[in-house]
């Protein structure tokens, strides 16, 4: 009797292991990792957030032969998680995160060309695109994108009879005229150079300088005057005291706290502040502008782009069919009805024309935005030392918080980096 | 069945009676640890693709890095206060607890909050304990009177970095503090006793009654504690991510940034294997040294 017994179990153990494959081996399954950009996108991709149901009921249910193994991972865990699947030869078939170079040269992903409907292709953003091209080959599509811009309290520049700076000197001048005002009550500019955001700092002052991270051939100029000068310039800021205390540990949220209790006067942030000021209960007299650049420099924004890409497997015993799937995938998540509502949801922007009319119909403020981020610089993520320099400016900036020397920081970056 | 046949039979019993640990530990220890080892002489690659053998390039290109230097001090520190303080202030609050007071039972209950509170709640709350915009510390002395502006309590990274150590204290003394409580409690009354009847004061008592036998207990809670502390992440982590430019890292938070935020993996995996044997060499040299002296005594 146990000897059957046993044998029994056994048996379903084996058949438990070959099911998926003895059973179903027309049905393709996609394994998905999804990036959690806010409380909300759990619900709306595995829980009941999209309509009452979810994205990948609906997309099931409209594609019977795919199954998608999805999952959403936080921001602190993805590259972790990522890092650890590709280690164990275990990548995810489709992948929304922010960086790709470090995949290319491995091999590990797949042209967009191989499963992306030409339709759909043509649906994005040129400049976005344009974003994700390393060898002229497109390794990864946006999935959505923020601009930065400067966002002022109306009412304490109003107060102190100020008008909202356009150029470093008048940022200086209208810093000093809210110090003295409320006696330093408030803080007249935020400043985040946290180990997350420091190369976003970099950014709005070295781009606002007539720098940047790259030359005009797309080559690392990190040690430039310009550069230099900028860094100082941020730096400069706090030793005046006209930013939060704590730039290396205050981070943006932080910032957006004390932007929406009325601590903060001016600050540079995504465009979803002000939803992020209404779900803290705040209510601010806000306004936004450009981010003030050097004299006879022009101001630039700031934006930020979010991708999704798809890695080989060469396992796959059909990869035409493979390759179908996924594009069905991106076809059904950039379909105007669901993605305006993924997009709308955490406030962010579109990387998709079709999503545009709608989305102004939701929201007129998307608007202005929209074309904020027509004229946005992007970080160059495409160039595979990115990974290197975004830490290495974040480090400079803080090291020059200590008294460090900015232009030996960012010589020895790019010799780093170059060399 | 004769009894040479019985006593081989049970000659294999503890064994296999331990082989289910056997086959775990080194499934989930040492085949991991095998694994990083093998790692730390390969090439890998940004994207986390292992390559083949390149010798000790990953260690001398991590020993090389700027920060190195300031991280293993770092650690040092950070060891070193963290498990030294603990270790004091733990056995002082075991003495106080061992002793009969009305509340005895909730002062124990309450001291096991701190160590059984996720760490990255803990230094989260002290995060905003600390905050000077909106912080708990400067309201409530603000409020008393005691300060007349609020205080930036981290007004510098040495300040920060005293901060991190202090939580690493406050998680860790329960930890001490129920350990050497064992301990005390197995302390027989009436050597004590004897002791008062021989004239003996309170350090006397302490230093020759108390301290040798609560030694194993010690023991324990230190070499756990060496390890625990080492390896401890969530609370510089959380804290600081070593800001200002790693001068508050310590070797896992370091070379956790390397790894997943600078990319530089082949380094950061050389790191944690000379993380482990520093934390090999530390833990088998302490217990050496505690076992020497106990059969000396």
């Amino acid at each position: 009797m146990k000897k059957l017994l046993a044998l029994m179990l056994a048996l379903v153990m084996v058949f438990a292991l070959a099911g998926p494959t003895a059973f179903a081996d027309d049905e393709i399954t996609l394994d998905v990792i999804i990036c959690q950009y806010g409380p909300n996108t759990n619900d709306w991709f595995l829980g009941t957030g999209m309509d009452g149901t979810n994205f990948v009921a609906k997309f099931e249910a409209e594609n019977p032969g795919i199954k998608l193994n999805l999952e959403v991972i936080s921001w602190n865990d993805v590259h972790q998680v990522v890092d650890t699947r590709i280690a164990n030869n275990n990548a995810p078939d489709i992948l929304n995160i922010d960086t790709f170079s470090e995949f290319v040269p491995d091999g590990l992903l797949m042209p967009v060309k191989d499963y992306c409907p030409e339709e759909l292709f043509g649906d994005f953003f040129p400049a976005f695109i344009a974003e994700s091209v390393i060898d002229d080959t497109v390794w990864a599509v946006p999935d959505l994108a923020s601009a930065r811009a400067l966002f002022y309290n109306v009412d304490i520049l109003d107060e102190v009879g100020v008008d909202v700076p356009t150029t470093w000197a008048e940022l200086e001048d209208v810093s000093q005229a809210i110090l003295d005002f409320y006696d330093g009550e408030i803080y007249p500019w935020g400043i985040d150079m946290t180990t997350d955001e420091g190369q976003a700092c970099f950014a709005y002052y070295a781009w606002g300088n007539g720098g940047g991270f790259t030359d005009e051939n797309g080559d690392w100029a990190l040690n430039s005057p310009e550069n230099v000068e900028a860094v100082k310039f941020a730096v400069g800021l706090v030793e005046k005291g006209y930013t939060n205390p704590n730039p290396a540990t205050q981070t943006r949220y932080d910032l957006q706290d004390m932007f929406a209790a009325g601590k903060l006067a001016m600050v540079i942030v995504p465009n979803q502040l002000p939803t992020y000021v209404a779900d803290k209960g705040g209510e601010i007299n806000m306004a936004t502008a450009g981010i003030p650049a050097a004299e006879g420099k022009t101001s630039s924004s700031v934006g930020v782009m979010d991708r999704v890409m798809a890695f080989k497997d060469d396992s796959a015993p059909d990869q035409a069919a493979r390759n179908e799937a996924i594009g069905k995938f991106l076809e059904f998540f950039y379909r105007p009805e669901n993605y305006v509502g993924w997009v709308s949801m955490e406030g962010f922007l579109p990387a998709v024309n079709s999503a545009v009319e709608a989305l102004v119909e939701a929201d007129p403020s998307f608007e202005a935005w929209l074309d904020v981020l027509a004229t946005c610089q992007f970080y160059p993520a495409a160039k595979a030392e990115w990974a290197q320099v975004r830490q290495g400016v974040t480090t400079v900036e803080q090291e020059a918080l200590i008294g460090g020397d900015v232009q030996a920081g960012l010589d020895a970056l790019q010799a780093a980096v170059t060399g | 069945m004769t009894v040479n046949a019985i006593q081989g039979k049970r000659k294999w019993e503890p064994y296999i009676w331990l082989l289910p640990s056997i086959v775990l530990i080194a499934i989930f220890v040492v085949f991991p640890i095998l694994i990083v080892f093998k790692l730390s002489f390969s090439e890998i690659s940004q994207g986390g693709v292992v390559g083949g053998f390149i010798g000790f390039q990953n260690y001398t290109e991590a020993v090389r890095l700027p920060a190195f230097k300031t991280v293993m001090l770092n650690t040092l520190w950070w060891v070193l206060s963290v498990v030294g303080l603990s270790t004091v202030l733990g056995f002082i609050v075991a003495l106080v607890l061992n002793q009969k007071f009305r509340g005895r039972k909730i002062a124990r209950s309450i001291l096991v909050f701190p160590w059984a509170t996720s760490l990255v709640i803990q230094a989260s709350v002290w995060n905003y304990i600390i905050k000077y915009e909106y912080g708990s510390l400067n309201n409530v002395l603000l409020n008393l009177g005691i300060i007349n502006q609020a205080i930036n309590w981290r007004s510098s990274y040495t300040v920060e970095f005293i901060w991190e150590c202090g939580v690493g204290i406050f998680v860790t003394v329960p930890f001490v503090a129920f350990c050497v409580l064992s301990g005390l409690q197995s302390i027989d009354g009436s050597l004590y006793e004897a002791a008062t009847v021989d004239g003996a004061g309170f350090w006397d008592k302490l230093w020759n009654i108390t301290l040798p036998l609560v030694r194993p207990s010690l023991t324990v809670s230190t070499v756990l504690n060496i390890i625990y502390v080492f390896n401890s992440f969530p609370i510089v982590y959380t804290m600081t991510k070593g800001a200002p430019a790693h001068k508050t890292d310590t070797m896992i938070t370091y070379l956790y940034m390397l790894s997943f935020y600078e990319r530089k993996k082949g380094p950061a995996t050389a790191l944690s294997v000379i993380g482990f044997l520093i934390l090999c060499v530390c833990a088998g040299v302490y217990m050496m040294g505690v076992m020497r002296k106990e059969e000396e005594q």
